[in-house]
């Protein structure tokens, strides 16, 4: 078990009760945002250790809301996780400007995201559940 | 003197010859002109010293010069395009032969593509005499491709959604991260309604395909408008009932007859009244209404409602595919594919036009006109 706080972003509803309860089930707190501006607030005042946010979204894109939380000096080195269906959409060499720790295209596998969100907090697999 | 005289009459026999056969090769040249002027490509010769000699109307309509002023003029100095003038030297000094180049004529902020093909012309021993260059307008074939390819990303874009969703909650109940029943039931039903979503858009895509390319089906007949209102909205009620919406229809025409295709449009209205249902809120009310314009052989639905309305910046693009209005997306759920089709099955099949006003915040009325079915028989349903 794990008592990091992950923050999911997405517009797409079903995608970010999925990737929730994936993380919910192992051992995550989890709290969720449909669009950049709202995570952006949420990061403030909820504090996560980590951020997966979907690429196109109304409001603040995903990467919008990437680079304004590397404006923040308190959000400088959040790792974030991005979750894109065009799977060129943010090139490499913008991927690691902005610190993003990994980019998962759509369709993505829940296992992969879990996969992923442990190796960026350092944690070991948890034991399948 | 016989024999002079013979001379003479075989001499002016000759004359008579070669004025005749001068009379056919400037009848023949006039021809070659005429064609070479019509070409709707531009066509350019210089000679062995780059000097304008040939140019076809649509050459000086492009490059903006009057042979009859500038013949025999070097073409760098008729023609401002250094990248042309370019190529013309180079084909020239190398003797190539049908060499294409793409260029590009900006005139403001106009900016025109051309497939250009130069070729050199040469004499009987082989060698160059000059250059000929034909361009060819190519700014609508690229303005299309580049439609497909901007539809083709959207579409892939649009099919991935729901695919990623249907793929996600599979792997979990493989997973068994459905915990207990409830999350069970809801995992398959969210797959169930993403795999519908997913076919919604596989059709309608293909319909707004099939009309665009020519190949849908429309079997048309005398229809009364009256009787396709009633019907969709008894299919609609329902949903309007859902939200406590209330559903105003227009009273009975006595001709309101018009030539169309039954499916299509039921789907139109259809269509009209559910994106009204919508984007209005709770306790709202939606009416259709229906007149005819005698004087001009029309008939005019319209469908309005106390929804949520549409942002004026947003008004010329909401006939576009996959246009959603930015501020309307947490409103309801969308393809942004369906006032595209019934845009297309109203104006394209049927010869019609729709039309929309809207206020932010207040409400939107969509409708369209089409011709009555002047003096054609009815078949009441």
């Amino acid at each position: 078990m794990s008592d990091k706080r992950v923050l999911v972003v997405d517009d797409e509803i079903h995608i970010v009760q999925v990737v929730a309860i994936k993380l919910r089930n192992n051992g995550f707190d989890v709290i969720t945002a449909e669009n950049g501006a709202q995570a952006l607030e949420l990061t403030c005042t909820k504090h996560p250790d980590l951020v997966i946010t979907d690429f196109q979204m109304p409001v603040m894109t995903g990467l919008e809301l990437v680079e304004n939380l590397r404006k923040r000096p308190e959000t400088a080195e959040l790792p974030i996780i991005m979750l894109t269906a065009r799977g060129f959409a943010i090139e490499d060499e913008k991927k690691k400007a902005l610190k993003v720790s990994a980019c998962l295209s759509k369709p993505f596998s829940p296992r992969e995201v879990l996969q992923s969100v442990q190796e960026v907090l350092g944690l070991h697999a948890a034991s399948p559940a | 003197m016989k024999g002079l005289a013979e001379q003479a009459g075989q001499m002016e026999r000759r004359a008579a010859d070669l004025a005749l056969a001068n009379q056919l090769l400037q009848k023949q040249k006039r021809g070659a002109e005429a064609i070479l002027y019509s070409i709707r490509d531009a066509v350019i010769v210089v000679d062995s010293f780059e000097r304008v000699v040939v140019a076809n109307a649509a050459a000086e309509g492009i490059f903006s010069f009057r042979l009859d002023r500038t013949a025999s003029r070097p073409v760098a100095e008729v023609i401002n395009h250094p990248e042309f003038i370019g190529f013309v030297g180079q084909i020239r000094r190398n003797g190539q032969e049908h060499v294409k180049h793409e260029i590009v004529l900006r005139s403001g902020k106009d900016a025109r593509s051309f497939d250009c093909i130069l070729s050199c012309v040469k004499d009987d021993k082989g060698e160059v005499t000059g250059v000929a260059a034909v361009l060819h307008d190519i700014t609508r074939e690229k303005e299309i491709s580049q439609a497909k390819n901007d539809f083709v990303s959207h579409v892939s874009h649009e099919l991935k959604t729901p695919l990623a969703s249907i793929n996600a909650y599979a792997e979990m109940l493989v997973d068994g991260e459905a915990k207990d029943e409830t999350s069970l039931e809801q995992f398959c039903s969210i797959i169930q309604s993403q795999a519908q979503r997913l076919n919604r858009l596989i059709e309608d895509i293909l319909n707004i395909s099939r009309i665009e390319s020519g190949l849908v089906k429309v079997s048309k007949q005398p229809l009364s408008m009256a009787i396709l209102i009633r019907d969709a909205v008894e299919m609609i009620r329902s949903y309007a009932q859902e939200k406590s919406i209330s559903l105003h229809t227009p009273q009975a025409i006595i001709f309101d007859q018009v030539y169309a295709d039954k499916d299509m449009m039921s789907q139109v209205i259809i269509n009209l009244l559910s994106n009204a249902i919508k984007y209005t809120p709770q306790g709202g009310s939606v009416t259709i209404g229906c007149e005819v314009h005698d004087a001009d052989g029309k008939i005019r639905v319209s469908v309005t409602d106390t929804g949520v309305g549409i942002p004026p910046e947003a008004m010329d693009r909401l006939f576009e595919k996959f246009y959603r209005v930015e501020a309307n997306k947490n409103v309801a759920k969308g393809t942004g594919l369906g006032l595209n089709l019934v845009k297309q099955i109203v104006e394209t099949v049927h010869g019609g036009r729709m039309f929309v006003a809207s206020e932010a915040g207040k409400g939107s009325t969509f409708g369209f006109e089409l011709p009555l079915a002047a003096g054609r028989p009815v078949e009441v349903a």
